[in-house]
């Protein structure tokens, strides 16, 4: 056939494997070769393997221990992080609090992922008068100060681990719907869109299936900068005393013990919890850069 | 020693880039000269290494991954490769300038015209500001921009794309430099366009006793600017001569290949030749088959006794252009502005003009990708503009569109064979997957694609092959109409070539309908039974393709008709 004629110069040999790379693939391949985000990555994982093990009761069994006896003991070589006014071991506590955290991070992460993106795709695929509503109704929501509606929030529901994610995912989902709404704009009108419309395809297909994996890079970015938001808010609200209920072990509550114990000259509860609070967000924040660089295809070629 | 008659000697230059898969050799120690005050047309396709030399004399090699390995770079006995960076930046935009494809992008959009023009010219020339905006308004008015003093003061969205090469144009000559590097500087420009700047950069090599350096994937293109030739394949020289000798007594198959792979507009043949006619994959000649090649175009009837498969009866689509501040619409642009067309069955009609003449926006509106603001369109009996979103989506597997830029219209996550895929799951046609897989592979195949392939990803094809799975999956719903969007512009000569000859194929094969969208009159009189003629929105001719091309009445027509590149140089034809 004719056609085959013309093949000679679309050298097929040329094309190694048959299997192709996708630019997931791609991207996860270079994000292998930086060392810093691997780095990062073993430490998140860390924290969630001993966050796993507290749960399980079968790391720092001790941390609800109380022994009066034992109150304000400084750091030393029974208790490396010193204990609480409890008698707690701070060590434990801080330890546990890991759980809280990355419950809140996660939960709260993922829910504001989730708003953000359906209400971005539909505001910015659709358009007109659905776009408007939508940024009308996220530019209110967004004049209201953030800590208003957690408290706000808090009381009505009442305080709890639930009741922070929930308040967490429910404020922070308006960044990343701007983001969202901008990338569908942008690819609405790309020709891969329009050729996928000629083809006969409908708008669910032509937003999950088409315009979706094409901005999910920016969801993977903005949920684990979201991780990190979530975490430090939680540790903010408990400190104000919107968090956790008492008694949960976390760290905005060792926090907030310590503003008084400070004054006695009690640093370790302070000091735990921020070394806690610093390793993980540190973590998070390289791995995050990290992850965009990987994942942005305008710097492919670095 | 260096000849004192060469500006620019390139010896033994070798350039590498190192990528993933292993160290790519893009130039191979190519050896050329550019004399003084004349014109060298460096041609290849993409790929061959043509604008990785141009960037070497400028020393704009990204490093990492690019490294020059070896050779020299002389301009004017001094070997560029061994300067700093400092006196580096003295020589780029001073004597050494360039212009580059996309006139869009090469200008900062934040600035007047005006405002970079003189930017160069306070940094080399140390001009004051007040100096050197009026220069640069004198500059401007040397390269043909109308209205040079308001036009000063525009920014460049607000140029079209012609004027706005012409700023380029600007810029690099602002310091008289001694060698113009122009970088495929009227590929994105329509013809028309194209042959203005020609004639532009002809008139100020003149003027000013420039050496040109003109990279092009079009041997057309150069045949009247060019004094030498060099041409590029696969990152070596395969011949370098004369523009006399390269057109009239070329050596190496490709080429041959390539002159003869444009289409002309004074020759009828069936198919075009292609490349690989001259040349076997190894670059070793091939004997030409004289009988494939001297087929001529048997001008295939047509006439109103044919069965119509579409009429296009008054369509409009006007654009609300500015809304008042309580949402009244006050002008609009009438992109498409009563256009009435029959296309007939089996035939393939032409639809040609220059960008903003409505022809993309025509096209879509036939599909209803873009709504019509009015008229009706009538696909073998039925008014499409009245069907509901189902019936439509029914409708959609008869007609399909191939687009322009074959990067842009494939989904980038998608693999190969999940894009040919998808329309067969929409249609529902084929029982499962592996009957579906069985199909893309046959269409794979039929485009001239191994169906291993179906695997990989569109970044991993290059352009003419992404075209070719673009027309696969246009017909995986089986269609019998497809509009072409300019789905060969985009391409260098050569792919458009076997790209042209594919659609001819598939056309007989199948009995596909075509609407073939360009602005090169050229190729749609290659392709096309019959020629619309579109300006400003409206159809001004209407004739078949002999016709339009032996009698143009519009002067549009007649204009279009003479921009084209003849292929040849003026004194030799």
């Amino acid at each position: 056939m004719s056609t085959v004629a013309t093949q000679n110069f679309v050298p097929v040999a040329e094309l190694k494997a048959a299997k192709g790379r996708s630019l997931w693939q791609d991207a996860f391949r270079r994000l292998r070769h930086e060392k810093v985000a691997m780095i990062s990555l073993a430490i998140i994982i860390a924290y969630l393997v001993m966050a796993a093990l507290c749960a399980a009761g079968l790391l720092f069994t001790n941390y609800n221990v109380t022994d009066h006896g034992a109150a304000y003991l400084p750091p030393g070589a029974g208790h490396w992080m010193g204990t609480d006014i409890f008698g707690r071991d701070v060590m434990a506590r801080a330890a546990h609090g890991t759980i809280t955290s990355l419950i809140v991070g996660f939960f709260g992460a993922a829910l504001a992922v989730v708003i953000g993106t359906v209400m971005g795709a539909i505001s910015g695929y659709f358009g007109g008068v659905i776009d408007e509503l939508i940024v009308w109704f996220y530019t209110t929501v967004d004049t209201i100060p953030y800590i208003l509606l957690v408290v706000a929030f808090s009381f009505v529901v009442g305080p709890g681990l639930s009741t922070l994610c929930l308040a967490i995912g429910l404020t922070s989902w308006i960044g990343h719907c701007r983001i969202v709404r901008s990338e569908f704009m942008k690819h609405r009108d790309r020709e891969y869109v329009h050729g996928a419309t000629a083809l006969g395809a409908g708008h669910a297909r032509r937003i999950f299936v088409h315009i979706l994996p094409n901005v999910f890079h920016l969801v993977l970015i903005n949920f684990s900068l979201g991780f990190v938001t979530a975490v430090k808010s939680e540790v903010i609200l408990s400190y104000l005393g919107l968090g956790v209920a008492a008694g949960t072990p976390s760290w905005g509550m060792m926090i907030s013990d310590a503003k008084l114990e400070l004054a006695r000259e009690v640093w370790w509860g302070l000091a735990a919890a921020t070394f806690f609070m610093f390793f993980l967000v540190l973590a998070f924040t390289l791995f995050n850069d990290a992850l965009r660089d990987a994942l942005d295809p305008k710097l492919k070629s670095r | 020693m260096a000849d004192k008659n060469n500006i620019i000697e390139v010896r033994n230059l070798s350039v590498e880039f190192r990528t993933d898969e292993g160290t790519v050799r893009a130039v191979k120690n190519i050896s050329f000269n550019i004399p003084r005050g004349k014109t060298v047309g460096l041609v290849g396709e993409s790929g061959s290494g043509k604008s990785v030399t141009s960037l070497a004399a400028m020393r704009l090699i990204p490093n990492p991954p690019g490294k020059i390995t070896s050779g020299e770079i002389l301009l004017d006995g001094k070997d560029l490769l061994k300067l700093t960076e400092g006196q580096m930046r003295d020589i780029r935009g001073n004597q050494i300038s360039m212009i580059f494809q996309e006139p869009m992008t090469s200008l900062n959009p934040v600035f007047t015209v005006g405002d970079q023009i003189a930017e160069t010219l306070m940094l080399h020339q140390k001009l004051s500001k007040t100096a050197a905006l009026a220069k640069s308004l004198d500059l401007m008015t040397q390269v043909g921009i109308p209205n040079p003093s308001e036009r000063i003061k525009s920014y460049p969205h607000e140029l079209s794309g012609g004027q706005r090469q012409r700023v380029m144009i600007a810029m690099a000559i602002a310091c008289e430099p001694d060698v113009l590097i122009a970088d495929e500087p009227t590929t994105a420009l329509d013809v028309t366009i194209q042959k203005q700047i020609l004639d532009l950069l002809a008139d100020l090599q003149k003027k000013y006793q420039m050496s040109i350096l003109f990279i092009t994937h079009d041997l057309g293109v150069i045949a009247d600017i060019a004094d030498e030739v060099v041409v590029m394949y696969r990152g070596d020289i395969v011949e370098k001569g004369t523009t006399e000798q390269i057109f009239t007594k070329p050596q190496h198959p490709y080429t041959k290949g390539l002159l003869a792979c444009r289409p002309s507009l004074d020759s009828n043949p069936r198919r075009l030749p292609v490349v690989s006619d001259f040349m076997n994959a190894e670059g070793q000649e091939r004997p030409l088959d004289v009988t494939v090649m001297k087929q001529q175009k048997q001008n295939r009837v047509v006439s109103d006794a044919q069965t119509t498969l579409l009429q296009i009866q008054n369509v409009k689509k006007h654009f609300p252009l500015k809304k008042g501040f309580f949402g009244g619409v006050q002008s609009w642009v009438k992109a498409v502005d009563d256009v009435t067309l029959n296309v007939r069955k089996g035939r393939t009609l032409g639809l040609v003009g220059e960008s903003g003449c409505g022809k993309t926006t025509l096209g879509r509106t036939i599909l209803r990708l873009i709504e019509p603001t009015a008229g009706s369109i009538i696909y073998n009996g039925t008014d499409i503009t009245k069907l509901d979103r189902e019936a439509m989506r029914a409708m959609r597997r008869k007609m399909q569109i191939i687009f322009q830029d074959p990067y842009a219209s494939l989904n980038p996550r998608m693999t190969v064979g999940a894009a040919l895929m998808e329309p067969m799951i929409i249609h529902n046609l084929g029982n499962g997957r592996n009957e579906r897989l069985e199909m893309a592979g046959e269409l794979m195949k039929r485009v001239g694609l191994d169906r291993a392939m179906l695997n990989r990803y569109p970044h991993e094809f290059s352009g003419g092959q992404r075209q070719r799975i673009c027309i696969a999956r246009a017909l995986a719903v089986k269609p019998e109409f497809i509009i072409c969007d300019e789905s060969v512009s985009a391409l260098d000569v050569s792919i458009q070539a076997q790209i042209l000859n594919l659609l001819l194929d598939l056309q007989e094969e199948m009995h596909l309908t075509y609407v073939f969208i360009s602005h090169d009159l050229a190729v749609v009189k290659f392709i096309s039974d019959e020629v619309a003629v579109m300006y400003n929105g409206k159809v001004v001719e209407m004739n078949d393709a002999v016709g339009i091309y032996e009698a143009p009445q519009h002067d549009y027509t007649k204009k279009l008709l003479s921009a084209i590149p003849k292929g040849m140089p003026k004194h030799l034809s």
